[in-house]
């Protein structure tokens, strides 16, 4: 068990504005004294989750009744959606209410936590296996998340709508622009990639810069967007963008995962951006359409290097004084109901264990079959070294919250607008956006 | 006991608005005045400095710009449409009185409920609107991807959602007009529209005056439509103060400019409500 | 009587019952597709949205009840807004009569006052609010969220009741005094009752803001158990996936308790606004 004391002096001496403000709403403002951290041990767990689709939120509702008929141990799982979790659980360290095991789909707050002593390595669940890339974000060798899984972002495409066609899979900007031209009639468009300012655009358009071969940071955290090599890469991005913006439907400036998705789902779009969650939806709206679909990886200029968006979520052990029945929840979980919880969603839950490809069990469900294609291409994409696999929230030379913050300011959307809705110079586009950036990790 | 009910009222009163209101607003304006520097620092008290930033910023003076627009045309749609609606709905016809709840509907719908629903019926490929405007030939509808269509969409949202207001508590008025004032008019030779100018306008002035300041101050403060519908984008088109302080404040996690924002909001909002106080006084009957 | 004059009654007629017609589409075809499209199937949606449903299916009332506890979050914003309501009653009249009936200087500095708190933007006062009440534990209870929205509906309620008592003739309540009623009797069964359409107004108005509101839950509401409807439904809607079926569904169970409540007290609302606060 760890030492009460220390986290309650931790929590005391941080009650500051920016402690606050940086977890969210409410959190530091406060020349009010923060409560102490109430004694937890022998409560319930406090799990805080985030996904809420139907079947996991039923399957936390019954592992929860199981461990407690296992073990006495009470388990309470509130539900929120990703975009409050963080607020959640600041605001749960605030108020002396720590949720026990929270989620995260930010390495950056990831980070923040473990800075701040709220969250504790969990080395000994994740070192007994193997994991894909560029997943664990280890600080100093240790682990502070249990990740379960990858949201890829990747280019969807409809196969029958390439028959009609005569298209094939384009390996080139220009090859995947012409394909998005052919293919528009009637009601359906040739793509939808979004450019407003929302964490959609963040994760599903850029990546077509980052298989080009652009970097945000050099080891020194210094801006690389502007200079010699960079800019005329991101400034030949933006142009082919603008291009593709002909052959969206209208809402690309409101899109978000959600519009992309259900556009894909309705047959509307030719190509779209996603994870697995738009064969979720197809195959439960419209399975004649998620028969259609395959996926491919964003391609550069040339049609040398390709790239996949990096998506993840997973789970955090917070430093309360419940974390020893925590910390054995979490293994009784990850090692027992692993499968049953990545079965939920079980095309969208890509894996993040290596084992679990593999695994028999997990391998027999008949979404993973059916849609087994999709699954192995992903697989791929993260073992692949030849894969770029990059986001701007993982840009740069180790995890930090620099580039967490170019994510949250809406930098390289604003440079995509800029050029889209103003018709600016695509070179003037580029270093504006640079110097905004210079400015928001200042 | 009956000479200290008043009192006792007017104590009980006080206590509840200084502990809900006086406080609290005392409060996060002294944030205004606070710096957050790091992580694990205290705040420190950085005087004025926080409001030099905000005023320096081109955001601040976009934001307040666009909140004049917004408001404005949103208020000025709303009592016009609001009035011509009424003068209908004071006709006599039937079904008169299932149009006059129907038209008052749109008034008690949540403003997240309004703009799923308007995102619904316009979305590009799917929405009704958009399917409707295909079949008639037409090109499809941009609705926020200019900066003026973005600022237009927003305020039709405005329009749809609080015009029942202006609607209902217009024709309110009306039925107060006493109808031998429109006889005399009448006999006077006024047609119809003179008869609104001459008759109708001036007697319901003192309701169009609390109808326009209610509504004013509350579209200059109205927060979750615009978050809601567009986050203020596109590249600021549509952001005012609101939603400008609470970008500061819950996104960029910088409360003390957030506050600087919200309580400038404050002001510009106390001294356009002052002047039309003392343009249209509310006591002008006594 | 002339056949022009006949016709020019046709065509006024025949105007007005087009202008309904406008009105009517207008302000309630948005409410009308909200409706259907909760009723439709999700591939109907996606591939054939005609403008009245060809099959009616309950399977995505079926979706929103298996995945957000609605019945609770129901329970809740009932609590929360039924308090609010009450409170807000309460300290209203407290405040507006004796500001109308006692005699002192500066009243209107109060009303003014009232008028600017109404004034100060809402969110500003979140952050605050959530401070306070968490320095005594109140947060993340349905109690913090009625606090939070009295301080919109308080300032309201009294800037409205103002305005109603003041057109009240102060004789009424001194011919019941005379009558032997003390002041309180006088005011409890003289002026209230004179009252009800005013109090009606601001019972609806406290309501429909307690009810609609999202922005202080997000703030206040931690835990599951203490969600209110239009949160939950915000929880449900996740930035993810996007079943407008389950939305639109999740929608009209916000909005139908207000459309009843609404077509019950109609009458009295349409009375206060006209009686009350409009006056001026």
């Amino acid at each position: 068990m760890r030492d009460f004391r220390k986290s309650k002096r931790l929590l005391s001496r941080r009650q500051t504005l920016k402690g606050l403000g940086a977890a969210g709403v409410g959190l530091g403002l406060s020349s009010f004294p923060a409560p102490a951290v109430k004694a937890q041990s022998g409560g319930p767990i406090r799990f805080l989750n985030t996904e809420t689709g139907r079947e996991t939120l039923a399957f936390f509702d019954r592992i929860a009744q199981e461990y407690e008929e296992l073990t006495g141990t009470e388990v309470i799982v509130d539900s929120v959606p990703l975009s409050e979790s963080f607020t959640k659980i600041t605001n749960g360290i605030r108020a002396g209410t720590p949720y026990d095991i929270g989620t995260v789909g930010f390495i950056g707050h990831v980070l923040l936590l473990a800075d701040e002593g709220h969250i504790v390595p969990v080395n000994e669940l994740t070192d007994a296996h193997q994991w894909g890339n560029k997943i664990l974000f280890p600080l100093d060798g240790q682990v502070f998340w249990y990740p379960f899984d990858y949201n890829l972002s990747v280019i969807y495409y409809r196969k029958d709508v390439y028959e009609e066609n005569g298209l094939s899979v384009p390996t080139t900007w220009d090859e995947f622009v012409a394909n998005s031209e052919a293919s528009v009639a009637g009601r359906r468009r040739g793509s939808l990639f979004p450019i407003g300012s929302n964490g959609a655009t963040n994760w599903m358009s850029f990546a077509f810069m980052w298989a080009e071969g652009v970097e945000l940071f050099d080891d020194e955290w210094n801006v690389l967007l502007d200079n010699d090599e960079m800019a005329p890469k991101a400034a030949a991005y933006l142009d082919m963008m603008a291009r593709l913006y002909e052959t969206m439907p209208p809402g690309a400036l409101q899109a978000s995962y959600a519009d992309v998705l259900s556009n894909m789902v309705a047959g509307t779009l030719t190509h779209g951006p996603y994870a697995g969650r738009v064969l979720e939806a197809a195959h439960r709206d419209n399975p004649e359409v998620a028969a259609q679909l395959d996926i491919m990886p964003y391609m550069d200029s040339a049609g040398e290097q390709t790239a996949v968006s990096h998506g993840y979520d997973g789970w955090i052990v917070m430093n309360t004084d419940n974390l020893g029945p925590a910390m054995e929840f979490m293994r009784w979980m990850t090692n027992e109901r692993m499968i049953d919880f990545l079965h939920t969603t079980p095309v969208h839950f890509q894996p993040a264990r290596l084992d679990i490809y593999d695994n028999e069990r997990w391998r027999d469900n008949p979404m993973i079959q059916q849609y087994g294609h999709v699954l192995e291409m992903n697989r791929r994409f993260i073992t692949d070294d030849s894969v770029i696999l990059t986001s701007i929230d993982t840009q740069g030379p180790a995890p930090d919250v620099r580039p967490g913050k170019i994510f949250e300011s809406f930098v390289l959307p604003e440079m995509l607008q800029n050029k889209i809705l103003r018709d600016m110079d695509s070179a003037e586009a580029v270093a504006q956006a640079a110097a905004r950036m210079r400015e928001v990790i200042a | 006991m009956t000479r200290w009910l008043l009192p006792g009222f007017l104590f009980v009163g006080a206590l509840a608005t200084l502990i809900l209101i006086v406080g609290p607003a005392l409060y996060a304006i002294s944030l205004s005045f606070y710096e957050q520097q790091s992580l694990t620092a205290d705040p420190i008290w950085v005087g004025l400095n926080n409001y030099a930033t905000v005023l320096g910023s081109a955001e601040f003076w976009n934001a307040l710009g666009n909140g004049f627009f917004y408001a404005g045309v949103a208020i000025l749609l709303q009592v016009v449409l609001g009035i011509g609606f009424a003068l209908l709905l004071h006709q006599s016809f039937r079904g008169r009185t299932l149009l006059r709840g129907l038209a008052f509907l749109p008034y008690l719908l949540p403003t997240v409920v309004a703009v799923l629903t308007f995102k619904w019926m316009i979305d590009g490929s799917l929405g009704i609107v958009t399917i409707l405007v295909d079949d008639l030939g037409l090109p499809p509808i941009y609705w926020f991807e200019t900066e003026s269509a973005a600022m237009m969409s927003v305020i039709l949202v405005s329009v749809w959602l609080w015009t029942p207001f202006v609607t209902t508590t217009f024709l309110a008025g009306l039925q107060t007009v006493p109808v031998q004032l429109y006889e005399a008019a009448r006999v006077d030779g006024a047609g119809p529209i003179r008869r609104f100018f001459h008759v109708t306008l001036p007697m319901l002035r003192p309701i169009l005056t609390v109808i326009i300041l209610l509504r004013g101050v509350w579209m200059f403060n109205k927060f979750d439509i615009i978050w809601l519908t567009t986050g203020g984008g596109p590249l600021g088109a549509t952001e005012h103060l609101p939603v400008l302080a609470y970008r500061q404040a819950f996104t960029l996690f910088d409360i003390g400019n957030g506050a600087a924002t919200a309580t400038l909001s404050f002001l510009v909002l106390m001294v356009i409500v002052t002047l039309y106080f003392w343009l249209f006084p509310m006591d002008e009957k006594k | 009587m002339s056949q022009a004059a006949d016709a020019k009654r046709l065509a006024g007629r025949a105007s007005l019952y087009f202008g309904a017609l406008v009105i009517a589409v207008y302000s309630a075809f948005p409410i009308y597709w909200m409706i259907a499209s909760s009723f439709r199937p999700a591939r109907e949606m996606l591939t054939n949205p005609s403008l009245i449903p060809h099959t009616i299916t309950f399977d995505n009332y079926h979706n929103l009840l298996a995945q957000t506890d609605y019945l609770r979050q129901f329970a809740n914003s009932s609590i929360v807004a039924l308090s609010t309501v009450l409170l807000t009653m309460v300290l209203s009249i407290m405040i507006a009569y004796g500001v109308t009936r006692q005699r002192m200087r500066g009243k209107q500095i109060i009303i003014s006052g009232m008028l600017y708190a109404y004034m100060f933007p809402p969110l500003l006062l979140a952050i605050p609010l959530f401070s306070m009440l968490n320095s005594i534990g109140l947060t993340d209870t349905l109690f913090s969220l009625v606090i939070s929205h009295l301080t919109i509906t308080m300032p309201l309620g009294v800037w409205f009741l103002w305005g109603f008592f003041k057109t009240m003739p102060f004789e009424l309540e001194e011919a019941a005094m005379v009558d032997g009623c003390s002041r309180l009797g006088a005011f409890l069964r003289v002026v209230l009752p004179l009252s009800v359409p005013g109090l009606v107004t601001v019972a609806i108005f406290a309501f429909l803001l307690s009810w609609t509101d999202y922005t202080f839950a997000l703030v206040m509401i931690g835990s599951d158990a203490n969600k209110t409807v239009p949160l939950g439904l915000a929880s449900m809607v996740g930035a993810f996936d996007l079943r407008w079926g389950d939305i639109m569904a999740g929608s009209t169970l916000i909005a139908l308790p207000l459309f009843v409540a609404f077509i019950a007290l109609s009458r009295y609302f349409v009375q206060g606004l006209t009686a009350g606060a409009v006056k001026g």
